[in-house]
This record gives structure tokens, C-alpha cells and sequence, in this order.
């Protein structure tokens, strides 16, 4: 009778289980706990985890036989015309992963389609998206006209669809956001107006809003910058409760006249409160920028001894060319250096801050800056190995010529500015004093793809020539290589199932799944 | 008992229902799809070839065959770029995400072409004098709308330039373009040494973009004194006889260049922003390249392809070789570098009294 009882107690706890919480029974779903410690066999967030790191500790694929690395499987989006930019998702053995109005769920073990949710739409720009954002059971996807929603994870059906900024103001949205806690932080785009940036925060289950926090003054205020887009995903401190965002370039673009000052916070490192969207901290990377120089370069939280001192530390090689370590409880610079040619800056202030030549300000005849206008470095994802100490980087040495003059205005780009040269750059720079330990070319003009490491020393990245790259951590020497047909536009990620590590990369419209051979990974046939 | 037995019976209905669920999903599209094939049913003629249309096309094309780009083209005028036999082909085959119906057939299909040709006819305005039927503004604003998704990131809203990429109303390309043979190129190519990628447009929506691009250059064209962009008159800053001193000097471009050789007449052949980019760095300069094979044999040619892994060159007969860079030796002459090498020298001055000293090689 005992058992008896206990088996029906049993069974009545199963049921109230499946009645209270169907969706989590049913759905693909994301456990909030593997968002702090992210399992081997995941990628619950753009980045890879909190930290922004895109380290890995998996070891299985190593220096001694990445020769033997093969194609797992490839994914075909044949959308037309969109490159992946995207960083998929990986939960519970499904790949999500985008591009703009489309969402696709794939198989990680056989790259095999799940389900394909596309929603067109013809307002906002379609230059690239990168990803979607995960909480339980629902992911959160942002569309070129500022629509952010959610979808079941399970089959991609649509649960809530919020607009979140005016596509006729000239907003538009490419990001992946970020989940923190119980809510979903989304930021915008738009270059081509006087507009406000600003960050978002939603409720995963309903889509309220819960705060909004503002880069710049409204639209209108004198003397004022408006700008400040919040484009790429932020990394977030959880001991701290701190997430960190990078900010994008002030508006009008190349015309500073209208803006005075260091117009703050455009082009800026900031750190805010998820739970209120209260602002911590600002530092501003490119005081006064006039050259389109976003800082949303992924703030890279690093936990390491810095000049013999235990730090909590952010870094980011940015797009004006400078790398920064802050300390990130303070928001205080520890550290600043260029890492590459650079030549708008008349050096760097007491605060770590580049000192902007007005000289170098765009002119009716022109004026030769480095970096171009795409920057350093861009959207792809650099990577930090814990090891060696180093970040590497997708560098772009570059130079390019800027122009401004009074018929251009002080509405939107504000200028005009050309490109003349550049080329790729792997760098690994050493955090503790911004020196440049080794340097891998990748091509001219620019390669673009983001950069991954591993505890077993590799780093993963692509070449201008649409090579995917494996390279020696400690040294930056190839060890190997495959042509994917087109520039890599995106960062690859890796995860581990069955026994099998896995390093997946876009290509082109293309997803490519490399591996060891079955018989290598698993010791079987 | 009976109430074990309900509840035995609850938890296997839960647990059959959360099957069902899991193995059928729902394409949210497929879903929108069918709705919208719900309001295109009451509007489309009511010949046979009409309801073919409203049945198996106006979901995707529209009810008056107005199209929804950039996912699917206007049938408007689909007769002056594809005869019969190529829509039937279509039709049957499909194209790109468009599905085959290969239940299309026999009297349907005649019906469903005569359809398309008479909705063509009806449509059409001949003396508006725009491509595949449409009135060329209609034509342009469709344009404009692909224009704002796919090139004004770069290109600005209006085309008078933006992030990275030229005016275009002052473009010599868009100048010397006749009905899209110049734009098109480039938009379905790209220019991958200028970074623009290549776009997989549709025949109509090409037509459409090319008309937005000269429909703001006619625009442009009415502004006078305050032109956007970089004009020739700006960059006549410098002066001349400095900037022949550091042609002569300082630049070291009398290494390579002569004003009376290669250089003759540069200012005729180029102008303004165009010739100071080409100073600045020629883009598509070649390089030379020497390869020493296993054997010790050499080949000599125009560099055509070099990564790591591989070097590739054309020898002067235009023959074509590649070697993996493992296996060889090569050298590389590049005189172009001697550009790159002066980026990190020249003031902004020398730049632009070399430029006024290049206007003077006219």
C-alpha cells in the first residue's frame, strides 16, 4: 500500500508537472542556469557565453591532428543574395541561426533542416543579421523593420510580435539580443538620420517593456549628438550584475560642427544595470568621433592578473584603431595602444582616451585617415585565449580619405569618404602591454571573418580568399585549411556532442559543420 | 481505483497530445502564405485564365500581378522579357523559391497565358516610354523601395552617396548607362576589389533599381551650387610646383613614373576624385611573378592568384598556371607597394599638391 501510494503520488506530481508547465515539457528548451556556465554541449548565447570570450575549453580537435579535420556537414540557405553574418545558437542538439527576415533550426548532428521561419519585409536595411536570443523555450528575433519576436523554439512559430523602434524614423535592426535574467536586452540601427540610440529591455514571456535606456539627448537638443546605435550584443558580469555594451558613432556622421564635445554616449564602452537599465559606467572610446567609428566591438570581460594586480577586466579592439583594457567595476582605463596604423589622434588623454586632431577632421579637399571608415576591426568577434594571454583580432590596416563641406549638410552621413587601401591581419596582441606578439596576413583589402579559440591552442578564422583557417595559437603558423568558396562574413563558434567536437562557421550563404572524422572523435567506426 | 484509472488516462491523453505537437511542426510562412491566398481569392478576373492565376500565382504575384519584392517579381509586362515557351517553363519548373506546377497544363495553361499577355497589354502606357510596361515614376518607386533595402546603406537614401559607397548621380558608370547595360553589370557582379558585393536581382527588379538611380540623377542634375559630394573644384587646394618638387623628391615617384611617359595626359584621361583615388593607389595594378618549380625550371608571368596555399600566374601568351605554394619557389614584384609605403608619409598637403601638380599633366 505503501508503494501504492507513493507510485500514485508519483504519478499525480507528473501530471501537475505536465499541466503546469506544458511549454517546457514540449519545447526545444534552454535551461537559465546554462546561461552562466554554458555546457560543452552548447552555445546558448551570440557570443558563446557571458564573457564575450569565444574561448572554448574543448581539446578534443588538437594541434597533432587538426590534419585530419573534415567536413561534418553543410546547411544550403539558398536565400538569395544573403550572406550569413549570423552566430548560430546551439541548444539541445538544434542550430539556430539568420539571416535578415529569416530564421532557420537546423540539426547539429546532420545539418539537416528542422524548420525555416521567414518573414519578409521590404522597409529597413537587409545588410546582415546576426542571430538570435534564447530563453527557455523561445527564441527572440529582430527584423530589418525594428519588429522584435518571439518564436518557439520547437517549430518557429510566432508567440508575440512587438515593434520596438520607427522604421520610417530610418531605424532599422540586424542584432542578436541579449537574455539576461528575465529579460531580453535588443538594441537598434540607424546611420542615415539624426536618431537616438538606445537600448530596450522586454519581458521574455509577454514582450512588456521594462526599461529603455537612451545613448545621446532627444533628437533637437542643442549643441547636442544624437547617434550612439546599439547594433552588436553586449557581454554581461553576472558577479557584478553589470552588462556592457559598446555604442556607435554620433549623427550628423562626418560633420561634428553641431555637436560639440566628446558627445557622449556615442562611440562608448557602458555599463548598465539589466534589472533597471540604470547607467553604471561610460567611457567614451572615440571622443568627437567625425569618421564613423562605432565602438560596438564586443566588450571582451576578462578575469586576469593585470601589472601584477588581480583585475576584472574589459577589452575591446576597437574600430578607431586603439586597443582598450578598462577595469570594469570603475569603467577606469588601464591600458590604451594602437594596433595598427593610426594617424587622426594627437595622442591620448589622462582618462585613456584618444586626443581626436581637429585636423583630421573631414575637408572639402580631403584628408588621408587610418583607419578607413570600416575601421581596425569591425563586427566579426575577436577572441581572448586565457593560456597565452592573448587577443586576437581580425585586424584591417587601412587608410582612406574623408571629405565634408557645407553642401553636405548636418543631417545624417554629412560627408563622403573613400576607401583607398587595405588589407587582413590576424593579430594577437598581448593584454598587458598592447604589443603585437605575432601577425598573420590574411589578404588584401580585408578578410572579415571573426576569430574562435580552444584550450587545445587553435584558433579558428578565415582568409580574404574564402579560406577557413586553423592556426597555432602560440605562434599564429597555419596548420590547416579549406576553401569555402566565399569570404567568411561571420564568427565561428564550436560545441561538442556525442563524443564529437564540432566547429561551425558561415560561409556565403552557406553554414559549414568541420569535424574529425567519426572514427577519430568517438574511437569507433 | 477509478480515479487512478482518469488520472492514468489524463496523463496518457497529455502525453499523446505533447507527441503530436512535437512531430508536426508549423512553418509560421507556409501558415502566412495560405492566409494570404484566403483575401487574393475575391479579387482577379473572372476568365479561365484569370482564376488559373487568382489559383496557382496571385498568392505569391499579387491580384494584379503587382508582385511583393524582393521575394517575388511583377508579372507586369512579363511578355517583353520571356515569350511563352519560357513562362511555361517556368510555370512547370519553377525558378529560384518559386515551386514547379506541372498541374498547369493543356487549355489552363493556354488560358493562363493569354491571361498574363492581356493583363501585359492592359497595363502597359506605350508612350511613358518605360521598360516591361510600367510608368517609369511606378517603375522607379519600386526601385526605390529595393534601392532603401539593398543599397542605401552604402549608397545613402537618395544615392548621392553614404557609408563607404560613391554618389552615384555622379558615378560615370550611371552617366554612361543606357537603360541598365552599365549598372547591371556592376550590381550583378559586384566589385569585390571596392568591397560591393554582387546582388542575384530578377530581370524586372533590376530594371526597377536602374530607374530609381537615374530617376535621382535627373534630380541631382537640377542642383546646382550646392552639389553633395566631391566636386573637381574641390581638390585644387595645393600647389603645383611643391607638389612637383615631391614628385621629383620626397615621394620617390620618379622610380616608377614619367610626366612624359606614362603619366603624359593623365589629367585628360582623369579628373577630380577619380584621378586622385588612382594617385592615392591604382586599384588593379598588376604584379609580376617568378616561379622556380621542383624541377628548376622558371616560369614567368602576371600575377593571377596568390594565398597561402596556393600562387597562380598568366603568362604573356595568356596561358594560365597554378602551383601549390608548398612545392615552389616564387618572387613576387609588386611595384604598387611603393604606394602603400608613402600612406604612412605623405601630409595632407603633399596630397594635394601632388594632385594640383598631376592637373597640370593635361
Amino acid at each position: 500500500m505503501k508503494f501504492k501510494n507513493n507510485s500514485l503520488l508519483l504519478v499525480l506530481s507528473a501530471v501537475l508537472f505536465v499541466l503546469a508547465s506544458p511549454i517546457a515539457v514540449v519545447a526545444q528548451n534552454l535551461d537559465p542556469a546554462n546561461l552562466l556556465k554554458p555546457r560543452a554541449d552548447s552555445w546558448p548565447i551570440y557570443h558563446g557565453d557571458y564573457s564575450g570570450r569565444r574561448h572554448s575549453t574543448l581539446r578534443q580537435i588538437t594541434q597533432q591532428n587538426v590534419a585530419n579535420l573534415t567536413l561534418a556537414w553543410a546547411f544550403q540557405t539558398k536565400d538569395k543574395g544573403s550572406e550569413i553574418k549570423s552566430s548560430p545558437l546551439l541548444v539541445d542538439g538544434v542550430l539556430f541561426f539568420t539571416v535578415p527576415d529569416n530564421v532557420w533550426a537546423v540539426d547539429a548532428r546532420s545539418g539537416q533542416m528542422i524548420w525555416h521561419y521567414n518573414r519578409p519585409s521590404t522597409q529597413g536595411q537587409h545588410i546582415g543579421h546576426r542571430g538570435v536570443a534564447m530563453y527557455k523555450g523561445w527564441l527572440y528575433f529582430t527584423t530589418p523593420d525594428c519588429h522584435l519576436i518571439s518564436l518557439n523554439a520547437k517549430d518557429g512559430t510566432v508567440r508575440w510580435d512587438k515593434t520596438y523602434a520607427d522604421v520610417n524614423q530610418g531605424y532599422w535592426a540586424t542584432m542578436a539580443p541579449l537574455v539576461v535574467g528575465n529579460h531580453v536586452i535588443a538594441g537598434v540601427s540607424g546611420d542615415l538620420d539624426n536618431l537616438v540610440g538606445y537600448l530596450r529591455s522586454f519581458d521574455p514571456e509577454t514582450g512588456k517593456v521594462q526599461w529603455q535606456w537612451n545613448s545621446t539627448p532627444p533628437a533637437g537638443t542643442p549643441n547636442a549628438t544624437t547617434g550612439g546605435m546599439t547594433w552588436m550584443t553586449g557581454t554581461y558580469d553576472p558577479e557584478l550584475n553589470l552588462v556592457y555594451w559598446g555604442t556607435g558613432n554620433p549623427t550628423p556622421v562626418l560633420n561634428g560642427t553641431t555637436r560639440p564635445g566628446d558627445d557622449a554616449y556615442t562611440c562608448s564602452i557602458v555599463a548598465i544595470n539589466p534589472d533597471t537599465g540604470a547607467l553604471v559606467w561610460g567611457f567614451v572610446v572615440s571622443p568627437h568621433d567625425t569618421h564613423d567609428w562605432d565602438a560596438v566591438e564586443t566588450p571582451v570581460l576578462v578575469d586576469a592578473d593585470f601589472h601584477g594586480q588581480p583585475r576584472k577586466m574589459l577589452m575591446q579592439t576597437s574600430r578607431n584603431g586603439y586597443f582598450f583594457v578598462l577595469d570594469r567595476v570603475t569603467g577606469k582605463s588601464l591600458l590604451t595602444a594602437p594596433f595598427g596604423p593610426v594617424n587622426w589622434a594627437l595622442g591620448i588623454d589622462k582618462q585613456g582616451r584618444p586626443i581626436p586632431n581637429p585636423d583630421k577632421e573631414p575637408a572639402p579637399d580631403g584628408r588621408l585617415i587610418a583607419p578607413d571608415e570600416g575601421g581596425m576591426t569591425n563586427f566579426r568577434a575577436p577572441s581572448f585565449d586565457p593560456k597565452t594571454g592573448l587577443f586576437i583580432v581580425d585586424a584591417h590596416p587601412s587608410y582612406s580619405i574623408y571629405f565634408a563641406k557645407p553642401a553636405d549638410g548636418t543631417y545624417g552621413w554629412a560627408g563622403a569618404d573613400y576607401g583607398v587601401w587595405g588589407k587582413g591581419v590576424i593579430e594577437a596582441i598581448d593584454y598587458q602591454t598592447g604589443k603585437i606578439r605575432w601577425s598573420h596576413e590574411v589578404g588584401p583589402d580585408g578578410a572579415g571573418a571573426g576569430v574562435l579559440t580552444t584550450d587545445s591552442g587553435l584558433t579558428f578564422t578565415g582568409d580574404a580568399f574564402g579560406n577557413f583557417l586553423v592556426l597555432d595559437t602560440s605562434n599564429g603558423k597555419t596548420l590547416w585549411h579549406a576553401g569555402t568558396g566565399e569570404q567568411m562574413q561571420s564568427s565561428p563558434i564550436t560545441y561538442e556532442l556525442d563524443g564529437r567536437q564540432y566547429v561551425v562557421a558561415g560561409s556565403g550563404g552557406v553554414l559549414f559543420a568541420w569535424a574529425l572524422p567519426q572514427s577519430f572523435a568517438t574511437g569507433t567506426h | 481505483m477509478r480515479r487512478f484509472r482518469n488520472i492514468a488516462m489524463l496523463v496518457a491523453v497529455t502525453a499523446w497530445l505533447v507527441l503530436v505537437c512535437k512531430d508536426t511542426p508549423t512553418h509560421a510562412a507556409a501558415r502566412a502564405v495560405a492566409g494570404a491566398a484566403q483575401a487574393a481569392g475575391d479579387a482577379v478576373q473572372d476568365s479561365p485564365g484569370g482564376k488559373s492565376y487568382a489559383a496557382n500565382c496571385a498568392i505569391c504575384h499579387g491580384d494584379h500581378l503587382e508582385g511583393n519584392l524582393p521575394a517575388f517579381p511583377p508579372l507586369t509586362g512579363v511578355g517583353h522579357h520571356l515569350n511563352d515557351q519560357q513562362i511555361t517553363d517556368i510555370i512547370q519548373n519553377g525558378k529560384g523559391v518559386m515551386p514547379g506546377n506541372q498541374d498547369v497544363k493543356g487549355d489552363e495553361l493556354a488560358a493562363l497565358l493569354r491571361f498574363l499577355a492581356s493583363a501585359d497589354e492592359s497595363t502597359a502606357k506605350p508612350d511613358a516610354g518605360g521598360a516591361a510596361g510600367a510608368h517609369p515614376s511606378d517603375l522607379a518607386q519600386k526601385g526605390g523601395v529595393l534601392f532603401q533595402q539593398n543599397c542605401a546603406f552604402c549608397h545613402g537614401r537618395d544615392t548621392m552617396g553614404g557609408e563607404s559607397g560613391p554618389d552615384l548621380t555622379q558615378s560615370k558608370i550611371v552617366l554612361a548607362d543606357v537603360n541598365g547595360d552599365k549598372i547591371g553589370e556592376v550590381v550583378r557582379a559586384g566589385r569585390p576589389e571596392k568591397k560591393m558585393p554582387a546582388f542575384n536581382f530578377s530581370a524586372p527588379e533590376l530594371e526597377s533599381i536602374v530607374a530609381f538611380i537615374h530617376a535621382q540623377e535627373a534630380l541631382a542634375a537640377t542642383r546646382k551650387g550646392d552639389r553633395r559630394g566631391v566636386a573637381v573644384a574641390d581638390l585644387q587646394t595645393g600647389d603645383a610646383a611643391a607638389g612637383k618638387r615631391y614628385f621629383e623628391g620626397a615621394g620617390g615617384c620618379v622610380k616608377c613614373h614619367s610626366p612624359t611617359g606614362d603619366l603624359a595626359g593623365v589629367a585628360k584621361r582623369h579628373q577630380g576624385l577619380d584621378l586622385e583615388e588612382r594617385m592615392l593607389y591604382p586599384e588593379g595594378a598588376k604584379s609580376k611573378v617568378t616561379v622556380t618549380q621542383p624541377s628548376g625550371k622558371t616560369v614567368a608571368g602576371t600575377l593571377a592568384y596568390l594565398d597561402e596555399f596556393t600562387v597562380a600566374l598568366r603568362e604573356s601568351d595568356g596561358e594560365y598556371h597554378s602551383w601549390l605554394t608548398a612545392r615552389v619557389k616564387y618572387k613576387v614584384d609588386s611595384p604598387v607597394d611603393a604606394h602603400v609605403d608613402l600612406f604612412g608619409k605623405y601630409t595632407d598637403a603633399d596630397i594635394h599638391n601632388l594632385m594640383a601638380y598631376l592637373q597640370t599633366l593635361r
